[in-house]
């Protein structure tokens, strides 16, 4: 697999209002992501991170500085169907079934559909016994877990996930979060995810970026050491809700910077 | 049909499904309409040229009249199938390639509106140059389908919410596959709104369309009769062209909500 990993340059995204105004909603984002990293973008609503998320696969352009995705554009590597992202909505199509949404991606690519494949995902993802049931039939966190299924079904090289759990309760979210981590130590493709849940970015990434208000910078980046992905009842330790007092105590400081 | 609505909820509470309800109350209106039609007609209330429903029936029922009547009908029913499929298709056609070579569409939106808003009575000449006599009512058909199912369509394709869009860019999508797997299954509902508007006017455009010089269909009989002074005959043939109308409207209503449950 080619190396993959993500670069932003001093990206500064800011849109146009009425009357010459201009909403800054990014200013000097500076960010590596190695390889087979998982980084969580953590900050505020409002903050731009989603921004971000929308830059990196390729939906808006930043007005100044610069992306690359293992050295190309990030169009390049939606092109090359090669580019997995989870929205924030699930955006799973109403009149497919799950097994079809899931292998939507490979009608996009013009690939032959791989039953057995999508299969193994709809079992990694708990989707057993679902398969035929259309998405309005179904819970909001089976949902999100077939659109998860989905942006994994080409075997991605990038995987972005825009608040993929945002609409959960806490439990259903925890849980959502344990069989992510999962199926992340799995497979460990690079991965940018966007969240304001500070557990689910300690609990799931090898770095968390926090942001600053609008207009969003980096304002800090902590490497997380623990082995939670694997051992999640580490989440129980005194380490755990240090990393995550310190990383909350940082989001409430950005309103007064 | 709104006047039915306060009523739903005292329905409810009093055992009776609501759409049994509605229904129960459409067919006592018709009910209502239908007799006082007929007393209408029994006791000459508007002259001579309204007739009592019971003997527009009676003509209807007469089978020395079923040869008349079934060959203009079926002349009709014929001309509106004909050119509602070819409107259909053009329609359709016509948004897709507006929704492909987006600098089409403003042009393609003119032209159906132009079209549209000329009357086809002063079309007729045109259009009887064009294809004679026999074949106007189809064109006819044919030019009023293809504007309604132009509109719906154009703006069922519009209809896929911004999400799924992003969602087939980040898959590597190109515009003719998005077409495809998103905007066209997604425009469904839309279309088959326009199909139940469409339905109704390729009987009457049929109709209108005989009235320039064809040779058979309800048209036809409609002014024939009119210049004979056959009254019976005259209703038996609106009778007809309404109950087609109908018949149609029904059936694409019934598909409609089928492809909405599917596909919204």
């Amino acid at each position: 697999m080619p190396s993959r990993d993500i670069a932003l340059l001093d990206v500064a995204k800011t849109y146009p209002l009425k009357r010459g105004a201009a909403l800054a909603a990014l200013d000097g984002i500076s960010l590596d992501i190695a390889n087979g990293e998982f980084v969580a973008l953590l900050g505020p609503s409002g903050c731009g991170k989603s921004t971000v998320l929308r830059i990196v696969a390729g939906l808006e352009e930043p007005t100044s500085g610069s992306v690359s995705v293992g050295g190309a554009s990030p169009q390049a590597l939606s092109r090359a169907h090669r580019l997995g992202v989870a929205f924030q909505e699930h955006s799973l199509l109403p009149w497919l079934t799950v097994r079809q949404n899931i292998a939507l991606p490979y009608s996009v690519a013009g690939r032959k559909i791989d039953g057995a494949h999508i299969q193994d995902l709809i079992e990694l993802v708990g989707l057993v016994g679902f398969e035929d049931a259309r998405p309005k039939q179904l819970s909001g966190g089976m949902r999100q877990r077939a659109s998860i299924a989905r942006a994994l079904v080409l075997e991605p090289e990038v995987l972005l996930l825009d608040e993929p759990f945002g609409a959960l309760d806490a439990v259903t979210r925890r849980r959502m979060n344990r069989e992510l981590g999962r199926i992340w130590a799995e497979l460990r493709i690079t991965t940018l995810l966007v969240t304001h849940d500070v557990d689910e970015a300690v609990l799931l990434a090898d770095r968390v970026v926090v942001m600053t208000g609008r207009p969003g910078r980096v304002r800090h980046i902590e490497d997380i050491d623990l082995p939670l992905r694997e051992h999640s009842e580490l989440t129980r330790t005194p380490e755990f809700h240090d990393i995550v007092d310190r990383l909350t105590g940082l989001l409430d400081a950005t309103k007064d910077a | 049909m709104t006047a039915v609505r306060p009523g739903t909820q005292s329905a409810a509470r009093a055992g009776m499904r609501p759409g049994l309800r509605t229904a129960l109350y459409g067919l006592v209106g018709v009910a209502v309409l239908l007799l006082i039609a007929e007393l209408i007609g029994q006791f000459g209330l508007l002259g001579t040229t309204w007739p009592p429903l019971t003997s527009v029936f009676a003509f209807l029922a007469d089978p020395a009249n079923h040869t008349l009547l079934g060959n203009a009908l079926s002349t009709t029913v014929t001309e509106a199938a004909v050119g509602g499929l070819i409107g259909i298709a053009a329609g359709v056609g016509f948004a897709l390639l507006a929704s492909l070579v987006p600098v089409l569409a403003p042009g393609l939106d003119r032209f159906a509106a132009v079209i549209d808003a000329v009357p086809a009575v002063a079309l007729a000449p045109f259009l009887i140059l064009i294809l004679g006599r026999e074949g106007t009512p189809v064109l006819v058909v044919a030019l009023s389908t293809t504007f309604i199912i132009y509109i719906s369509m154009s703006s069922g394709l519009a209809t896929a919410a911004r999400p799924y869009h992003d969602l087939l860019a980040v898959l590597g999508a190109r515009r003719g596959t998005r077409l495809r797997l998103v905007d066209v299954p997604a425009a469904l509902p839309k279309l088959f709104d326009g199909l139940a508007l469409a339905a109704p006017a390729m009987i009457l455009g049929a109709t209108i369309g005989e009235w320039f010089g064809a040779r058979r269909g309800l048209g036809v009989l409609f002014i024939s009769a009119m210049q004979n002074y056959r009254i019976d005959l005259l209703w038996a043939a609106a009778v007809l062209s309404v109950l087609c109308s109908l018949v149609l409207y029904g059936a694409a209503v019934v598909a409609q909500r089928a492809i909405a449950r599917r596909f919204a």
